[in-house]
């Protein structure tokens, strides 16, 4: 466990070192800031705007932090060579996929904390402080840019690193759609089509499961049970992709 | 050993897959129970097309909200209705869009057009949208549309028996002041005069601020049958 962590440690200081995961920082901020710009229109459609704006924002910049901290987790260590240091000490190669997973998942939730301070403050600022919903929303966008994360880092242990950055975001953008695809496969008639969508539906990770704040902008409230279930989703879903990470970095000859 | 590891690996997945199976459904089932799916919907226009498919509707909406604002302020009223269709459509639970749908087709559109038969075309249409918000729900489930729609009746058609009907489902639900106070007018409109006596003592000793006018409803329904101009 000491091992892991001191590996997820000094993943995590080496990404803050990269200036490129500041500027997306700076970028998320400046949106989310951007949002008091509304103050034209009325107070409640002004609130709708910066809830939906900061959201949106936290959620995107996010996914570029994970996936740009999670793209040269490995492949970063393995181009560099500075793998060999490490693989050559007593240590297992399982232990540091998850460690780097550990150091993943800290950067991630050091630049998640940051944009959210800073999205709260401005809520309070407009005195409509944030409730038990806005807490929910944040909690399943940060679950799903852990997710995001261990995607990338498990490609990343087979593939190189543009094919890792196309299909992490490919996978970003069909996640985010393939809750519509259910309503095809429920329309559709053919057995075998119908059960070769509802196996995709499964296997592509569903990332509109995580999106619940266009719901709690306008008001509406999800249940903890839901939160739960989605939580448990994700975790799953990241338990498949250190699997994989772990198959194909034991296979790796290094 | 190392196909052993990979076998073992792999019976995990598996395992994990068919777990996410079984969440997913009772997400999905969840979904339903809460209101929380989304519709299918493909947008014409690369903004909002890239928007929705990257997962930010609420985003695209809101965009076409600002058009919308931008549109309004210019006069150009008619330019809003596709936006205002678009808007219901990527969030339905906005509850804003169709109260201000409604009351833009009853009222300003209606004060533009000439005739009297186009002036009823866009009262209806008011009407309609505002009908529509109510099949979504959630929104059934609030005091606006309900009010808007008491309000339109009762305001811009004068039809009193629908404006009662409407008003009395918005104060089932929690509401402000004035929809007991618009209700009471209502009452009277629509020849109930005990319901609209009853309904002002229930705002004189509720509302401090409807205090002075329910007493002097009161007493002129009570002698002159009559107290809303």
């Amino acid at each position: 466990m000491k091992k892991m962590w001191l590996i997820g440690l000094n993943t995590f200081k080496e990404s803050i070192r990269k200036k490129t995961l500041y500027i997306i920082l700076i970028f998320a901020l400046i949106v989310i800031g951007a949002s008091k710009l509304f103050s034209f229109l009325t107070a409640e459609e002004e609130l709708k705007m910066i809830k939906d704006v900061s959201f949106s924002a936290i959620e995107f910049f996010g996914a570029l932090i994970a996936i740009f901290g999670a793209l040269y987790a490995i492949s970063g260590e393995i181009e560099r060579r500075t793998i060999y240091t490490l693989v050559t000490k007593p240590i297992r190669r399982s232990d540091i996929v998850i460690g780097k997973f550990f150091g993943v998942s800290m950067i991630i939730f050091v630049n998640f904390i940051l944009a959210t301070i800073f999205f709260l403050g401005l809520l309070i600022f407009k005195k409509s402080p944030p409730d038990v919903e806005v807490l929910k929303t944040l909690l399943l966008i940060f679950f799903e840019l852990i997710l995001i994360g261990s995607i990338t880092l498990a490609l990343g242990t087979f593939t190189s690193d543009a094919f890792n950055i196309i299909c992490s975001f490919f996978l970003y953008i069909v996640g985010h759609l393939t809750s519509y695809g259910k309503e095809l496969i429920e329309r559709a008639e053919n057995i075998i089509v119908k059960g070769l969508a509802d196996m995709l539906y499964t296997l592509v990770p569903n990332y509109e499961n995580f999106n619940i704040r266009d719901k709690i902008v306008v008001g509406l409230n999800v249940s903890w049970g839901y939160v739960g279930y989605t939580i448990l989703y994700g975790i799953l879903y990241m338990c498949i992709a250190l699997f994989i990470a772990l198959y194909f970095f034991e296979k790796r000859e290094i | 050993m190392k196909r052993k590891k990979g076998y073992r690996y792999f019976l995990a997945i598996v395992f994990c897959f068919i777990c996410i199976h079984l969440v997913q459904v009772q997400i999905d089932y969840r979904k339903k129970l809460e209101n929380l799916e989304s519709a299918l919907v493909l947008m014409p226009g690369q903004m909002a097309g890239s928007l929705i498919l990257g997962g930010f509707k609420g985003l695209a909406a809101d965009l076409l909200w600002l058009q919308m604002e931008t549109y309004w302020h210019s006069g150009q009223h008619y330019k809003i209705l596709p936006l205002l269709q678009a808007i219901s459509w990527l969030q339905p639970s906005y509850i804003l869009v169709w109260t201000i749908g409604g009351w833009h087709m009853a009222y300003n559109i209606y004060a533009e057009v000439k005739t009297p038969e186009e002036k009823q075309f866009w009262y209806q249409q008011g009407i309609q949208f505002l009908k529509k918000g109510l099949a979504y729900p959630f929104n059934a489930n609030k005091y606006d549309i309900y009010f808007e729609l008491g309000w339109t009746y009762y305001h811009k058609g004068k039809d009193y028996p629908n404006a009662v009907k409407y008003l009395e489902k918005a104060t089932k639900y929690p509401h402000p002041d004035y929809v007991d106070d618009v209700l009471a007018h209502a009452y009277e409109k629509n020849g109930q005069i005990d319901k609209a006596i009853k309904q002002w003592e229930y705002v004189r000793d509720n509302y401090v601020a409807f205090y002075d006018i329910a007493v002097r409803m009161i007493n002129d329904l009570k002698t002159k049958g009559k107290a809303t101009p």
